[in-house]
């Protein structure tokens, strides 16, 4: 039979063949309907070469108006890149009340302003995150402990919402804080404006004091659940959310992780392996974990949810929302970590407190450690077109596009995942990278086959969970 | 549409105008027809329609012996042919009112319950008629055919002219799509628009030959096509689907293929055949019990539906849907030609039952049960 095989990878598992295409659509064939394809002696009266031809892996007419499908397609998943840059994320001070053991980047010395960002820095800041091209800006305080810096997170929002009576773009806040030294005039002040809160849970009480106790007091816990209550008060049910981090001393308890968020009310979770950046990579001894341990745990983790929103408890785990939204939607995603080419200063991007701007937040806590790798310009002494035209992040982002990466280029995954130079480099010493020994390769591959493995189940109940993470709706 | 028959006196060609009983001295009676059941017959009508016969009213305009006149309504909308056929085109106490724009069609589908023509006079101006009468306060109406964009640029007129007349009512545009394939067509159309519209377009499987097939015209990407450059101006599309023996075995596919290529879609309908003009010549290779593809149509529909698209299931009976099913079903077939069963009669859901196409009398599932009080599934 004449038709043509239009791209798509491969991998085989077990006695199936999963196939993928540019575009993330996907199915799986006997190994004999693999070898019938690939050799061209499909019928078309076969169901398995419609379902071919329905994905655009063949096509026996018409090339161009599937080509054109194609296209419309890829141009969806690839969206992102119309948005550059979305995500600019604020270091409004490195001082820090918090002295969590995996962080490296914050400053002890609560009296050393010098560390907070000035005025006349935050200025030029905003000025060049309204330089940016994209229709849609998420401007998101990072520290230290922002909050410690309150007056210039006022000053940016001011100044950016004045910006953006000229601007008009979708403009929202975030600040990611600990939330301890939050009170009621700040509520008050925030109230008023497109805010919203990012904090950490690092799970009950016990293991959260464990990772993360402030400076003069053990118990951060209680401090931080009661000022949530306060956001919500204050900005609404749904304005706070949290992250954890996975550390040695939490890596087997997910479930009682889980069951605390569900009971401060928060309707999803993020189960976040360490980064190997900073302390964490100082003292890996202590903190870190062989990652096929993370990916254990997390499996289960993510099984333990599912019969959660099974019994009618809507209840979202990120990560898998952000996969399977790659996986089965149409349309592309705005995490930073998982784009090709890679989000790098082109989905997201950190300006430090002194100005200097970062490809990442990751790549900001390795200049921390000495390496400025990452830096690719300062607001003060910079124009937009230098910090975000340059040469040299043309180079990088050149060097980070899965498609052409070694292993990625060929993986049946691709168009899930996506290119992390900056953790190829902090891991392995170059932005490339070998896939083989890569822990995030690893990882990604890990949760996605995982994934796969519960949709090739087609289990309505399943299905039924996924879709709601994804749409944010319960059914 | 629902039709009347009487004598027509001193009628040339077709007219139109807006029924009415009350003889208001001070109306403008040029566009109204008068109804009568007495003998009275007031002058300045556009007609005068009347139960009564052998009334000898001389050069004046009439239509007498109409039987079952009380069907029709104050502001309903007739044309009257010179061989007295009243049809009612537009009725006031119906929520399915449409302008019907041409017989003509560029498809040919294999099931198509009314056959297109080859040759016809030019509907417009009774049309730019009919729309000027249309009941201020209407808030839908729809466009059908035929296939409504063979008439070209002159579809803009009929949007134009909705636009001034009801400006605040949505339209319900039927096409196969492929006039819109051309990409200035479809950007003039979206440039007439000036309202809520949604264009509702049929696509019957994911794979083109099959579409082919059932369309019998080679369009299946140009339907495609159509569909891209609408939306590439913001115009709502729905999706239609007419289920048959043809089709059904892909619904599943063809409800991931519309995610994924037309994740824009408005609305996506699956549609029981309705089995008049070709359907009925066509039934031995069209004719399938709708129970006999549940299993398929629950699959499409669930799948939609967790994707947060909106979905309906038009012109099936509750009786032959799981029960999961049935909260998609609407009632979606015109007043005129929807009708229930006897075994209906005592059936506890026949309020909310979409019920039967006229033409669905004889030709419909072996599994219609009435529910009664107790729950039957």
């Amino acid at each position: 039979m004449s038709y043509q095989i239009l791209p798509y990878r491969f991998e085989r598992i077990k006695e199936n063949v999963f196939l993928s295409n540019e575009v993330g659509e996907h199915l799986y064939l006997t190994s004999d309907d693999f070898n019938k394809f690939i050799e061209h002696r499909l019928e078309p009266e076969e169901k398995t070469f419609k379902d071919l031809k329905s994905k655009q892996i063949i096509a026996d007419s018409h090339l161009d108006d599937v080509i054109e499908m194609l296209a419309i397609k890829y141009r969806t998943k690839k969206n992102f890149l119309t948005e550059s840059t979305s995500l600019h994320m604020i270091v409004a001070s490195l001082r820090c009340n918090s002295n969590c053991s995996y962080c490296q980047v914050s400053k002890k010395d609560l009296s050393d302003v010098s560390f907070d960002m000035t005025k006349k820095t935050a200025k030029k800041v905003v000025e060049k995150i309204f330089d940016s091209p994209s229709s849609n800006i998420k401007i998101e305080f990072q520290g230290g402990e922002p909050l410690l810096n309150f007056e210039i997170i006022k000053y940016i929002i001011d100044k950016a919402e004045w910006t953006n009576i000229f601007k008009k773009k979708n403009l929202e806040f975030v600040i990611c804080t600990n939330l301890t030294s939050i009170d009621e005039k700040m509520l008050k002040w925030l109230k008023g404006h497109k805010v919203y809160i990012s904090t950490s849970i690092d799970g009950p009480k016990e293991l959260h004091n464990l990772n993360r106790p402030l400076h003069d007091i053990e118990n951060s816990y209680d401090l931080v659940t009661e000022k949530i209550k306060l956001c919500r008060e204050y900005l609404g049910r749904d304005s706070v959310s949290a992250l954890m981090t996975t550390t040695s001393h939490t890596i087997n308890h997910f479930k009682e992780i889980i069951d605390k968020y569900i009971e401060l009310e928060f309707d999803s979770v993020f189960l976040r392996s360490l980064n190997p950046y900073g302390f964490a990579k100082r003292d890996k001894h202590i903190l870190a974990y062989p990652m096929n341990d993370f990916i254990e745990n997390y499996k289960k983790g993510l099984d333990y949810i599912i019969e959660i929103n099974k019994q009618g408890k809507f209840f979202a785990e990120g990560y898998a929302t952000i996969l399977l939204t790659r996986i089965l939607t149409p349309f592309s995603t705005g995490f930073v970590d998982l784009q090709s080419p890679a989000g790098i200063a082109i989905a997201g991007v950190i300006y430090d407190y002194d100005g200097d701007v970062y490809v990442s937040d990751e790549g900001r806590m390795l200049a921390s450690v000495g390496d400025k790798k990452f830096k690719i310009g300062n607001v003060e002494v910079n124009s937009y077109q230098e910090i975000f035209n340059s040469a040299y992040l043309h180079e990088l982002i050149e060097n980070s596009i899965a498609e052409s990466l070694p292993d990625c280029a060929t993986c049946s995954y691709q168009s899930y995942c996506g290119a992390d130079p900056v953790r190829n480099y902090s891991e392995q010493g170059d932005i490339i990278g070998n896939r083989t020994i890569s822990e995030i390769c690893n990882k990604n591959k890990s949760i996605i086959k995982y994934l796969l493995s519960l949709l090739q189940k087609n289990d309505n109940e399943i299905n039924k969970v996924f879709w709601s993470w994804i749409t944010r709706k319960s059914f | 549409m629902k039709q009347l028959k009487g004598k027509a006196y001193n009628l040339n060609e077709v007219i139109i105008g807006k029924i009415t009983s009350k003889n208001d001295l001070f109306a403008t009676k040029k566009d109204l027809i008068y109804v009568t059941n007495n003998g009275d017959f007031p002058n300045g009508y556009l007609a005068v329609i009347t139960s009564n016969k052998d009334i000898n009213k001389g050069t004046s305009r009439y239509i007498e012996n109409v039987e079952n006149i009380f069907e029709l309504h104050d502001n309903d909308i007739v044309t009257v042919d010179p061989d007295g056929k009243i049809s009612i085109v537009y009725d006031i106490n119906s929520k399915h009112n449409a302008i019907f724009i041409t017989e003509r069609c560029n498809s040919n589908c294999i099931m198509c319950p009314q056959p297109p023509v080859k040759q016809e006079e030019d509907k417009l101006n009774l049309n730019l008629k009919y729309i000027s009468l249309i009941d201020k306060n209407a808030k839908s109406i729809g466009i059908t055919g035929g296939e409504p964009t063979l008439i070209g640029e002159k579809l803009f007129d009929i949007l134009n002219a909705i636009y001034n007349r009801i400006p605040k009512a949505s339209i319900n545009l039927l096409s196969n799509g492929i006039k819109f394939e051309n990409y200035e067509y479809a950007k003039r159309f979206a440039q007439a628009v000036k309202q809520e519209i949604v264009v509702d377009i049929p696509l019957y499987s994911d794979i083109d030959t099959i579409h082919n097939s059932i369309v019998r015209t080679n369009s299946f990407y140009k339907t495609i096509k159509g569909m891209y450059n609408l939306a590439k101006f913001n115009i709502k599309i729905g999706i239609r689907v007419v289920i048959h023996k043809m089709n059904y075995d892909r619904l599943p596919e063809l409800s991931e293929f519309i995610y994924s290529n037309f994740p824009f879609v408005y609305h996506v309908a699956f549609m029981q055949m309705e089995p008049m003009g070709y359907a009925k010549d066509n039934l031995t290779d069209l004719w399938i019990d709708p129970v006999d593809y549940n299993k398929e149509l629950e699959e499409a529909v669930i799948n939609l539906h967790y994707r947060d698209m909106q979905v309906s299931i038009y012109n099936t009976q509750l009786c032959l849907l799981p029960e999961k099913l049935r909260r998609f079903a609407v009632q979606s077939i015109s007043d005129w030609k929807n009708i229930y069963i006897d075994e209906c009669n005592n059936c506890s859901k026949k309020q909310e039952c979409p019920g039967f196409f006229a033409s669905s009398k004889t030709v419909h599932s072996k599994h219609i049960k009435s529910f009664n009080n107790v729950e039957n599934n």
